[in-house]
């Protein structure tokens, strides 16, 4: 008897055999996703090995073709589950990230304001010497773009060995709110849906999203379902016409902060009419809303009554006032969420996220689908994606936030920090209860002088950029420079706007030149191996965490010691000596990652965030937690959560179960917010909204992107995108040199009328990536009260005319 | 023969009006200047024009620098063809060293690495998949220039993967960059298995399953084109590779074991 899937595969392998260009007669996944794959065997000295690719969140697999010790060739995995074979043009090129010229090869010194070459021995020291002498004074700043072992490592360092909480990622300022969204409404974070949703929705809504650019991977998923005849309607709720408008059925266009408004005004509809799911409501959701004094994040229940009350007032015509979208369209999208006939998903990344109230908006969507019962059917599904490619691995699992501990733990809670330590093996007591320096107040306290109560002296960055990327550069980064007790460290594989600055530069290995697993946004774990060596002396991030705790423990710190006076990285041999991987030549005599992950994964538990152990990963393209071992020795992952029919930890019975449910009785939260005006809107003075994001052709802040050729060709650089009518009032023409000034800085930028996506009048829109033009000199870090995060999104801004116009300016 | 001429020139300049029309302006693109008013569709779809297909809607004078020129309605709704070169498919073909040399260097130029999508060698206002089909869905051939045939299935989004050249206000920013990585060069042949037998094919099949864009039909590569553009089914003769298809290969083919003979 021939195994189905073997037989599908072989009647998909004789569809492409066919070989033509019929339409429908797709040959594109033909590998099932959970069949163990094994990389391409050498072809002509050509070797292939899987890893997730560098970039985004979305979590693609590449299949990485090495030769003579260099990647020369990627290619689409079509064993991957996530892409099926396809990619996006900045995964096609991620093989080249590698090889810019400009690659750091040497720890680099600042003597007398000069870069000095040093030896990785003497940086070490003098990293761990700092610490030493001042360990509460020093933080940890990373990155959503840390492998999970480098996180882990960072986070024991840390909160293990320093008991200093000062660490927090990048990912502060991408994905904050949604984690605080997820928390408010189920008590636990991360989408308890899958990319299987945009397989089998029938509407898509994108809100202040533009996935067509962003995760065009996740987006050709849907779009190309209406090629092979499927009908799937697009709605883009957004500020600026973009890629994904030019697919979208319906664009609808609001007002920055519209989109409280609009969930809002779906509620209320849903209510006022009588149209929404009353049983799923009745078995599975409470109500919340924030406490009148001090608001937090658990808020108060409140009573049904009490929340009709409250949302009464946002009729159709307040929405349309608030949000500047016609009321029928509010109308129109409460008729769809009105009906469960129809499967509707709703994805949304930074729009959402990077808003004053990040919080608010991430819960009240959430809200929306559950008061309509549009929630944990294939397909019916809020879905929050990320921009970095181990978001939740690293940041939201590993929990190397200011306040978090592994494994959906907090500082706060006794019951978590004694956890911790006992499965780190520290001695009682060894955590401190009290949460960290957020990411802008981290900032704040290292760019303050000292004598001012800048009570952060030494910072140590790590695979990321905050000399561009952060919010209001001169306040937040700049500041830095002149101030002789502060000392920077950046590890880093190119020169960046942070090292400018940087006192102490460590040249880092990248992505399939180390040991990684990254975590993408459905849950899903990912593991390469090292394929390539790291040119000059570029070392691991890992490795120089290890090697700063081993230097401290050499010292005496005695942090560094667990309860039985080992140190706290320690790993043996099967003959148990311990092997010295603090000695770059001894790192790989062992798999560091995987002594780390094991020990990491006891931690996952507790939240249902099941890991399986390495090896599985090892064989997987990646697997979806909780990952549960089954009676016959199988891993089996997890597309649904609280799901009945696919989550097994949802008791036997129930349909759906919220089993950490912060009202502690099985259910999801369904939120009221009201309503709240933007921190800085335009007026007289800055007239204009100003909005940042990215470009399909570079990702983050460029570093890697705008090292390949093809790429820089596509988009050379960063623009100001402005309407056509505001460039013709302001005398500007196309291509024209002009300054963009807010209240807290300047940024001189070419002008693209309507550019890659069209703004409406009074709105412009930067993208971020490109060093030399540093938009984020502009932008404002007011952040959203839970998740600290900033708004990246909308502030007051004006284009300025410069006197002399000028052409844009051309290299050589 | 003048006449001939032109009437053919004549078609050529109907036809790329009507691209031009079609791909410049249907779609909203920012026209150079960036100045561009927003209401030109509106008026070629005023309602008389809808009602009397032969009226051409009057513009004043005020109104013709912003009005689009082109076909009325019911010349629009026509198939329109752009006159493309005959093509034999029984031409004797030879195709030379030199051509296939030429023809390799020019596809180098346009990717970073063998099976690398190729980014677009020319200039895009519009990169809706309805302008690229519009010439690369069947291939075109036009003034010395081809447009190829796309080699994979239709697949939506053609700039996911396809980097266009820098936007028009930016195309004289140098965009070179400093790099190292030197990409997997393109096989040259496949393996014969003696002299006469057919090559296997030296690549992937992935995203090229439509072996006509490159070897055959009238949009083929010089020197790459079959010998045999009538014969359809090209693996018939022709062996992929399984691994460079990604299919999972075993790491020794299976066999029966060996036959239990009893020797003396």
């Amino acid at each position: 008897m021939m195994d189905p899937k073997r037989r599908s595969f072989m009647k998909s392998t004789a569809m492409a055999a066919a070989g033509s260009m019929v339409a429908g007669a797709t040959s594109l996944p033909v590998i099932q996703a959970d069949q163990e794959v094994k990389d391409l065997s050498e072809v002509d000295g050509l070797n292939w090995h899987k890893a997730p690719c560098r970039f985004c969140g979305t979590g693609c697999h590449v299949q990485v073709g090495v030769e003579a010790g260099r990647v020369v060739a990627i290619a689409g995995d079509k064993a991957a589950d996530v892409n099926k074979g396809l990619l996006c043009v900045k995964g096609y090129h991620v093989g080249g990230i590698l090889y810019g010229n400009d690659r750091l090869t040497k720890p680099l010194l600042r003597k007398d304001g000069r870069l000095t070459e040093i030896s990785w021995d003497e940086a070490i020291e003098i990293v761990a010497k700092r610490i030493f002498e001042s360990p509460e004074t020093f933080a940890f700043y990373g990155s959503g773009q840390w492998t999970i072992p480098e996180g882990y490592a960072a986070q024991k360092l840390m909160k293990g060995g320093l008991a200093n909480n000062h660490i927090d990622p990048n990912a502060r300022l991408c994905m904050a709110s949604a984690v605080t969204g997820f928390l408010a409404t189920y008590g636990v974070d991360e989408p308890a849906g899958c990319y299987q949703d945009l397989d089998e929705c029938d509407v898509l809504i994108t809100w202040g999203n533009n996935p067509a650019e962003m995760h065009p991977v996740l987006f050709s998923r849907v779009t190309d379902r209406r090629s092979r005849g499927e009908t799937v309607r697009i709605i883009d709720i957004g500020t600026r016409r973009t890629r994904t408008t030019d697919a979208a059925t319906d664009y609808l266009e609001m007002q920055p902060h519209g989109d409280v408004a609009i969930a809002l005004g779906i509620m209320h509809l849903l209510i006022a009419s009588d149209n929404y799911d009353k049983s799923f409501v009745e078995k599975h959701c409470n109500f919340r809303g924030p406490e009148e004094t001090t608001p937090t994040l658990q808020g108060e229940q409140i009573s049904e009554d009490e929340f009709r009350q409250r949302i009464a007032r946002y009729t159709p015509q307040l929405v349309e006032e608030l949000s500047g979208v016609p009321a029928d369209s509010i109308r129109m999208l409460a008729e769809l969420f009105g009906n469960r006939e129809i499967r509707i998903t709703s994805l949304w990344c930074m729009g959402m996220n990077q808003h004053t109230m990040g919080t608010a908006i991430n819960s009240l969507v959430h809200g929306v689908h559950l008061l309509s019962g549009h929630f944990g059917r294939p397909g019916d599904a809020p879905t929050s994606l990320t921009g970095q490619p181990s978001a939740c691995g690293t940041v939201r699992e590993v929990g190397t936030l200011a306040h978090a501990l592994p494994g959906g733990r907090v500082v706060t809670k006794p019951e978590h920090r004694q956890q911790s330590e006992g499965f780190w093996n520290v001695p009682a007591g060894r955590i401190n209860e009290v949460p960290g320096y957020h990411t802008v107040k981290m900032f704040e306290q290292f760019t303050k002088p000292t004598a001012e109560g800048g009570d952060i002296t030494t910072m140590f960055v790590q695979v990321t950029n905050p000399g561009q990327t952060l919010p209001n550069l001169n306040k937040l980064f700049n500041a830095k420079e002149g101030l002789d007790d502060k000392f920077l460290i950046v590890s880093d594989v190119y020169p960046t706007a942070t090292t400018q600055l940087a006192d102490l530069i460590l040249p880092a290995a990248m992505w399939v030149e180390k040991n990684g697993m990254f975590g993408n946004s459905e849950r899903r774990t990912q593991q390469w191996f090292k394929m390539v060596d790291p040119p000059g002396d570029a070392r691991d991030d890992c490795w120089m965490t290890i090697a700063i705790a081993h230097k401290l423990f050499e010292m005496g710190h005695a942090g560094m010691k667990d309860k039985d006076g080992k140190f706290i990285f320690a790993i043996n041999a099967d003959d148990g000596k311990e092997i010295p991987i603090w000695e770059f030549e001894h790192y790989y005599d062992t798999n560091v990652d995987k002594h780390l992950f094991e020990e990491y994964r006891q931690f996952t538990t507790m939240k249902h965030k099941n890991l399986a152990p390495y090896e599985e990963y090892v064989k997987a393209r990646g697997l979806r937690w909780p990952v549960v071992e089954q009676e016959d020795g199988s891993w089996r992952e997890t597309r649904y959560r609280f799901s009945a029919f696919d989550d097994p930890f949802v008791k036997k019975g129930q349909e759906f179960e919220f089993y950490h449910s912060s009202s502690e009785d099985g259910r999801a939260q369904i939120w009221f917010h009201e309503y709240a005006p933007p921190p800085e809107m335009p007026d007289q003075e800055y007239p204009l909204w100003l909005c940042t994001g990215r470009v399909l052709e570079h990702w983050h802040s460029g570093t890697m992107t705008r090292r390949l050729a093809p790429l820089n060709r596509a988009m050379p650089t960063a623009y100001v995108e402005m309407n056509p009518e505001d460039a013709s009032a302001a005398n500007i023409r196309q291509g024209e040199l002009v300054t963009i000034e807010s209240r807290r800085g300047v940024c001189e930028l070419p002008v693209w009328i309507d550019g890659r996506g069209r703004p409406p009048r009074g709105t412009i829109f930067v993208p971020f990536f490109d060093e030399t033009k540093l938009i984020n000199n502009c932008t404002l870090e007011a952040h959203d009260p839970f998740s600290k995060q900033p708004d990246y999104k909308k502030c007051a801004a004006r284009v300025v005319k410069q006197t002399v116009a000028k052409k844009t300016k051309v290299k050589s | 023969m003048m006449h001939r001429l032109a009437s053919v020139f004549l078609a050529v300049l109907m036809a790329v009006a009507v691209v031009g029309y079609v791909v410049g302006i249907l779609d909203g693109v920012p026209q150079p200047d960036g100045m561009r008013p927003t209401a030109l569709i509106a008026k070629f779809d005023q309602e008389t024009v809808d009602t009397n297909p032969k009226l051409i809607p009057a513009v004043s004078y005020a109104e013709i620098a912003s009005t689009p020129m082109g076909p009325t309605k019911a010349w629009q709704s026509l198939p329109q063809a752009l006159p493309q070169p005959e093509y034999d498919l029984y031409t004797k073909i030879e195709p030379s060293k030199e051509e296939k040399e030429a023809s390799s260097k020019l596809r180098a130029s346009r990717r970073a690495f063998n099976g690398a999508p190729p980014f677009i060698p020319h200039p895009v206002e519009n990169t809706s998949d309805a302008a690229c089909y519009a010439c690369h869905g069947k291939g075109v051939k036009i003034a010395g220039l081809t447009a190829s045939v796309m080699s994979h299935q239709f697949l939506g989004q053609c700039v996911q993967c396809h980097a266009p050249m820098a936007p028009a206000p930016f195309q004289d920013i140098d965009a070179s960059v400093d790099s190292s990585f030197i990409g997997l060069p393109a096989p040259k042949e496949g393996i014969r298995a003696y002299q006469g037998a057919p090559p296997t094919i030296p690549h992937s099949r992935w995203m090229r399953e439509n072996c006509n864009a490159c070897h055959g039909g009238p949009n083929g590569w010089s020197g790459m084109e079959s010998t045999h553009p009538w014969r359809t089914n090209c693996v018939q003769c022709h062996a992929p590779s399984a691994t460079l298809d990604q299919m999972p290969v075993p790491e020794v083919v299976p066999m029966l074991s060996p036959l239990d003979v009893v020797t003396n």
